[in-house]
């Protein structure tokens, strides 16, 4: 059986999920023996044109030449996988305020300047994905995960479970009890709660735990705090989520 | 005659019950003691594809584990009877015939429950030892302990707990929260609306032993693991099944199934309540549900029917 041609693609974003899988670094070249990666332009040179088996993107197109991009790729691939938050669910690029957007336009380009840039969405937004490898960036064993379980002819699943239970393994006083904001109970866990282990709150970059219970945490936010901060956790990275 | 430890001697004897085991102290852990013994994630065993043998992974290890709470012994030996029957199991044995349990309380006991070894703070200075099995016996080195024949002794009252006295009425409390559901109680929507699913409740307890199994390919496809990790009854998966059915759709019904297992089918399987009246649950839950106040509202309910 011949190995199965993995592509790595990347639109706008700042390609530290990639890195990740650079650092993979041994078991990197473990991966090596059972698949060809035979097009990624952040680790080598000689690049193949499609079709592909499987196809990982990171980022999230924001022209009309990357939509089509994306389009062509997604013809091309028999799986498609979406990596890290701005594949799965806009990240980054989709905290922008298009409102100030349109001023910033005309004080940067002038007033007769057409706008091409499309606002940020998910990937899922163009075309069918099959399976978000969420986190910004991602957690690098759980790209080893889920390539296994494909390798291993299986369907890959999300985690089932919050951040808090990966949080509570790692000794941590609970952010919400102390009545500080986090996300961490509606977010998926994968990620061994490494922001709240160092100090930071979980501003659910893994995306939604499935049933995600998030009215009910709303209403513990709104005890501790107000709504402006409320609308800034919920828009780093859940802007283009349905809560 | 009583034998006495020096509190300024127990930490030179832990030194030299070193040299036995892996002393670990859980007085300050989150997750309670079960986790050595059950631990959060574990491989049970491994396939291996050119062999085609099977391995268990013996993970087990000369432990000695410091507990401070009564409660947390109790659930201990609650735990191992849960972990007899119906069947051995044998992961969890493997891991706990090799352990010790060291109780050091500062609250006087009437009786301790739990584990092998428990001392009980007397006064300001010493300990007084309770031997509760030959496993500890063994851990007494004449070196640190005397012979009294009556030690001062003041009363340490332990903090009232009244769940805990409810607890003792096992049957009622069983009745209770299987009626609560019934007749469609109106405080199983209140937890609905209020509940996270996190599961924290559940990995803090010390005794909610609930876990799910997932078999993983090592990246060099040579080798196939079993692995099994806590689970929680909470979580949606928890009661999905293949082609993905799910008998417990809302939160409410998962909310309330974790009140089941523990108070009504635990009752009915072991005739008592899988509870110590801890309090982790109700001391880490992010949405600030105080589940002994859920059962007394239940109970006092259920009474006046």
């Amino acid at each position: 059986m011949s190995k199965p041609k993995i592509a790595i693609f990347e639109f706008t974003d700042c390609e530290g999920c990639e890195v990740e899988i650079v650092s993979l670094r041994e078991k990197l070249l473990v991966l090596e023996k059972r698949v060809d990666i035979v097009n990624w332009r952040l680790g080598q040179e000689n690049n193949q044109p499609g079709p592909y088996d499987v196809t990982i993107i990171e980022g999230t197109p924001i022209t009309q030449d990357e939509v089509d991009r994306l389009k062509k790729l997604r013809e091309e691939s028999k799986v498609l996988i979406g990596l890290g938050a701005c594949a799965c669910l806009g990240g980054i690029p989709a905290i922008i305020d298009t409102k100030k957007r349109k001023e910033f336009y005309k004080k940067i380009y002038g007033e007769k300047y057409k706008p091409r840039g499309i606002d940020a969405m998910p990937l899922a937004a163009y075309v069918k994905v099959d399976f978000l490898i969420h986190g910004c960036p991602v957690n690098n064993q759980e790209v080893v995960r889920i390539i296994s379980e494909l390798l291993a002819g299986r369907t890959p699943q999300y985690r089932g479970y919050s951040v808090c239970f990966e949080c509570k393994q790692a000794g941590n006083e609970c952010r919400l009890l102390n009545k500080k904001p986090c996300l961490g109970p509606i977010t998926q866990g994968g990620c061994n709660a490494v922001c709240i282990s160092g100090g930071s709150p979980c501003y659910g970059c893994f995306g939604n735990r499935e049933g995600a219970e998030v009215k009910n945490l709303l209403k513990i936010l709104n005890k501790i705090t107000d709504q402006k901060e409320i609308d800034r956790y919920f828009s780093m990275f859940l802007n283009r989520t349905k809560n | 005659m009583e034998l006495i430890i020096e509190k300024k001697k127990i930490k030179e004897w832990l030194v030299v019950l070193g040299k036995d085991f892996k002393v670990v102290d859980t007085r300050k852990k989150v997750l309670p003691p079960k986790q050595y013994f059950f631990p959060v994630k574990e491989d049970l065993f491994s396939f291996d594809l050119k062999s085609k043998k099977l391995k268990t992974i013996d993970q087990s290890e000369n432990i000695l584990l410091l507990i401070s709470s009564l409660n947390k012994l109790e659930a201990m030996t609650q735990l191992d009877e849960i972990m007899e029957k119906p069947q051995k199991d044998f992961f969890y044995w493997q891991k706990r015939d090799k352990s010790v349990l060291v109780g050091i309380v500062d609250e006087s006991i009437k009786v301790p429950y739990g584990g092998d070894l428990v001392l009980e703070k007397i006064n300001q200075k010493e300990y007084r030892t309770w031997v509760l099995n030959s496993k500890g016996r063994n851990l007494l080195k004449d070196k640190f302990f005397k012979k009294v024949l009556k030690p001062r002794t003041i009363n340490y009252p332990s903090k009232p707990n009244i769940f805990k006295e409810k607890l003792l009425d096992s049957e009622l409390l069983a009745e209770a929260v299987e009626w609560s559901w019934q007749s469609n109680h109106k405080i199983w929507n209140e937890l609905a609306e209020k509940c996270l699913g996190c599961g924290i409740c559940t990995y803090v307890c010390p005794l909610c032993h609930c876990f799910s199994m997932e078999d993983q390919v090592s990246l060099d496809n040579s080798k196939c693991f079993r692995c099994r990790q806590w689970d929680a009854c909470t979580l949606p998966r928890f009661s999905q099944i293949a082609g993905g059915h799910n008998f417990h759709k809302t939160i409410k019904e998962r909310y309330y199934n974790w009140y089941y297992h523990k108070f009504v089918r635990a009752y009915r399987q072991y005739g008592k309540a899988q509870c110590v009246a801890c309090g982790a649950c109700k001391d880490n839950c992010p949405a600030g549900i105080k589940i002994g106040e859920v059962l007394k509202e239940i109970v006092k309910d259920y009474k006046k029917r």
